[in-house]
């Protein structure tokens, strides 16, 4: 009975995530992934048959767990996987489930993906679905209830959506300070890439706003441990260091001040005037 | 509501009791089934479109339960199933609502043993209509699970029109009990139909009650693979579902962040709105002020001073009004004032995304006014915390290219640099050619919106009689546009 086995193998897999043996977690999660084929009332079937819920529910630890592993592995793809998978779970099977424990922090961390791969515009599609609730400050009570359960109240998913608020602001400074505070195990992974995301976002502003910085003003603002660490990072991005102790900005040099104007009026974009007359000439052929 | 008789029903109107000048609701539903009568049998259906739902229109606030039992008594023949499941429907939703009219009175008896399928479709649409004014929204989804099952059963191009509005009504009844995720395969289903037989209208109508069901949930990434996957002719048949759809496509890419086409699609919903449309363009003109506001554009005041429309924008007002100040405080204010509203219109998402373009408005209006500025005097400004705030949404906002200027972390002041004459840049060339742009495409889509008769070229010369009915049609046509305010959209 496929059932059966799989529980087991769950309950395998559960263990080794919790020891931390990736290896092992794997390999259970590749059996368990062919047991639960074997089960009748899982997507796309949904058969309903005598014990669908029980399948049901397995099915959805099974994916929970998937995206924990995953993101311990730090295999995004595979996290992106596991979790669209989940995603039916979590948004069909709702009349017939009891909520999952793990939901939010799971569409938490998927959030925080999708924000750590710049997917803006999925990462709002997803926040859509969530919770049509009170998110802006527990202070307002809100009359409407559409969906107490759901809510974007949660520490969980308020977390990514501020997280995103401020990346959108260019508070990068508090994005940083952040993932420096690092909240669960789990979610370290993930801000730590976001930390480098945001390093790089930082670090292309400065080139653009100052024409110099002092080095450790630098090391301070884009947030490195060491100036050894500024000194190479300079170097990858072709800034130069001047002799006495200050980063030069190549871009900034080139067209600071007054150059910037008559570069502007140089610049004739002839190749689009060209194209823009040539599509009023057609356009206009055809009308007369 | 109009009264006039037409000249229209004035020839159609034969076995009907005689009855004196203004024709009643009987008359009228008897004119519209020998309408369809007459235009099945011609195979043309094209004209049915804006005719049958026109005249429907003008009967349909006089609908009551005692009047479509009549109607359906004397069109539908006694030994079909339909005609006892309809009488009962309406009887059930009479006998709720405490209809005061008393029995019906006597009725002619339909005479004929069968009855074409338009006729029986449009026999269950006049019920459905009925019902769904009635809000008896059960009973109407009983009756329009029967009606698209009915529909299912035939495959004739002359039923498409009717078939549409089965299907919208369809749509409702679900969406007003709140089942409406349990359609969603067999609207699926109808629309796969609809395409492969060529069902233009049917596919317009189905596309739209898709996506409605699909936002309806917030389901927007289901929406746009639909929606970009759907087949779809490059011109709606009906302008009305086209007006839908752009709103629908115009909120899709709100969400997904496209705002210079989201704009687009949201302004030619509305341009192509009815006036008589009063929910539609609110809810619009709610998302496309959002979407300008996020595109850093500021609308303007007469936009919310349309008639009827101001109350219902005035929290939509408030916020345009902190976010042109710049001011993070009043905003804060206003969506924590409004946050119902903003929850009810399921806005208040895109509010939150509004907090940026504040503080970068006020931004732009610090640099435009000071030359050179502390950085601490931005943060206190703005309500930020501190001035190493300040320092980063400046450098952000420098490199997005939203102000020009300097940091000078050291001194700790922003300088801007000096002004260019925006007359020097590409900046007017770029504005004309968006111009020209619309204009060109204006006139494009007005070419291809034109129509023609298939064989127009063949025919010769009109038979008086056809030239006669013609005349008639343009002339009730003619009127109907008139009083285009009066009707239904």
């Amino acid at each position: 009975m496929a059932f059966q086995e799989a529980t087991k193998l769950l309950q395998t897999l559960k263990t080794a995530l919790g020891k931390g043996d990736l290896n092992g977690a794997d390999a259970a999660l590749s059996q368990l992934k062919l047991k639960l084929i074997q089960l009748p009332a899982l997507p796309p079937t949904f058969e309903k048959t005598a014990n669908a819920q029980q399948e049901l529910l397995l099915g959805r630890e099974v994916l929970e767990q998937a995206v924990l592993l995953a993101l311990r592995k730090a295999d995004e793809a595979g996290m992106e996987r596991a979790f669209a998978q989940l995603r039916t779970y979590y948004n069909d099977t709702r009349p017939v489930l009891p909520p999952s424990s793990s939901e939010l922090p799971l569409q938490g961390l998927d959030l925080l993906r999708l924000l750590v791969q710049n997917r803006i515009a999925e990462f709002h599609t997803q926040l859509e679905l969530l919770a049509p609730e009170a998110q802006q400050d527990p202070a307002i009570k809100q009359p409407v209830q559409l969906s107490p359960r759901r809510a974007q109240q949660d520490p969980a998913i308020k977390q990514p959506v501020q997280l995103e608020q401020w990346l959108m602001e260019g508070a990068y400074n508090k994005v940083l300070a952040a993932s420096r505070a690092g909240a669960s195990e789990v979610q370290g992974v993930l801000l730590a890439q976001l930390a480098t995301t945001v390093r790089d976002e930082a670090a292309s502003c400065a080139e653009k706003a100052y024409e110099r910085l002092r080095l450790a003003d630098a090391q301070r603002l884009l947030l490195f441990d060491s100036e050894a660490a500024l000194r190479s990072y300079a170097e990858e991005h072709g800034w130069s260091v001047s002799a006495d102790g200050y980063l030069c900005f190549k871009q900034a040099a080139a067209e600071g001040g007054a150059a910037a104007p008559t570069t502007a009026s140089r610049a004739i974009p002839s190749l689009e005037l060209i194209n823009n007359a040539l599509v009023y000439a057609k356009e206009l052929e055809r009308i007369v | 509501m109009e009264v006039d008789s037409k000249p229209e029903e004035a020839k159609t109107v034969d076995a009907a009791p005689a009855t004196t000048a203004p024709p009643t609701v009987a008359e009228k539903l008897k004119a519209v089934v020998s309408l369809v009568e007459k235009s099945v049998k011609a195979k043309d259906t094209r004209l049915l479109i804006g005719r049958l739902l026109r005249q429907t229109a003008s009967v349909r606030k006089q609908l009551k339960s005692t009047n479509v039992k009549d109607f359906l008594r004397a069109t539908l023949p006694a030994d079909l199933d339909a005609r006892s499941f309809l009488i009962s429907s309406v009887e059930q939703a009479a006998s709720t609502a405490m209809d005061a009219d008393g029995e019906a009175t006597t009725s002619p008896a339909c005479e004929a043993t069968t009855v074409i399928p338009e006729v029986e479709l449009y026999a269950y649409l006049i019920v459905l209509l009925f019902l769904c004014d009635g809000k008896h929204f059960q009973l109407a989804k009983a009756v329009a699970d029967n009606a698209v099952a009915r529909v299912g059963a035939f495959n004739r191009r002359t039923l498409d029109v009717i078939a549409a509005r089965v299907y919208f009504y369809y749509g409702l009844a679900y969406e007003m009990t709140g089942e409406q995720a349990s359609i969603r395969s067999a609207l699926l289903a109808l629309h796969r139909t609809a395409v492969l037989r060529h069902d233009a209208v049917g596919q317009e109508t189905l596309i739209n009650l898709l996506l409605r069901n699909y936002l309806h949930d917030n389901l927007y990434d289901q929406a746009e693979k639909f929606r970009s996957k759907a087949q779809k002719s490059d011109q709606f048949r009906s302008g009305q579902q086209y007006c839908r759809y752009l709103y629908y496509l115009g909120r899709i890419r709100t969400i997904q962040l496209e705002y210079t086409e989201a704009k687009d699609c949201l302004q030619q919903a509305l341009r192509r709105a009815p006036t008589i449309a009063h929910g539609f363009r609110i809810t619009a003109s709610k998302w496309l002020i959002l979407v300008r506001l996020l595109l850093g554009e500021i609308p303007d005041r007469t936009e919310f001073a349309q008639p009827g429309m101001s109350s219902a924008l005035q929290p939509y007002f408030e916020v345009t009004q902190s976010v042109k100040a710049g001011d993070t405080l009043a905003f804060k204010q206003v969506a924590d004032k409004f946050s119902s509203v903003f929850l009810a219109d399921r806005t208040h998402n895109l509010i939150t995304r509004l907090h940026q373009n504040v503080i970068r408005i006020g931004l732009r209006r610090i640099n435009l006014a000071y030359s050179r500025i502390g950085l601490n005097e931005i943060a206190a400004k703005l309500h930020l915390a501190s001035a190493e705030d300040a320092e980063y949404i400046v450098a952000k906002a420098i490199r997005d290219g939203g102000i020009d200027a300097v940091i000078d972390h050291e001194g700790g002041f922003v300088s801007s640099r000096e002004r260019v004459d925006v007359y020097s840049t590409c900046e007017p060339q770029a504005a004309f050619h968006a111009r020209i742009a619309f204009c060109l495409d204006l006139h494009n889509e007005a070419i291809k919106a034109m129509r023609f008769e298939p064989d127009a070229h063949r025919r010769k010369a009109e038979s008086t009689e056809a030239l006669q009915e013609r005349l008639a049609a343009e002339q009730e046509l003619a009127k109907a546009l008139e009083e285009d305010d009066g009707d239904d959209f």
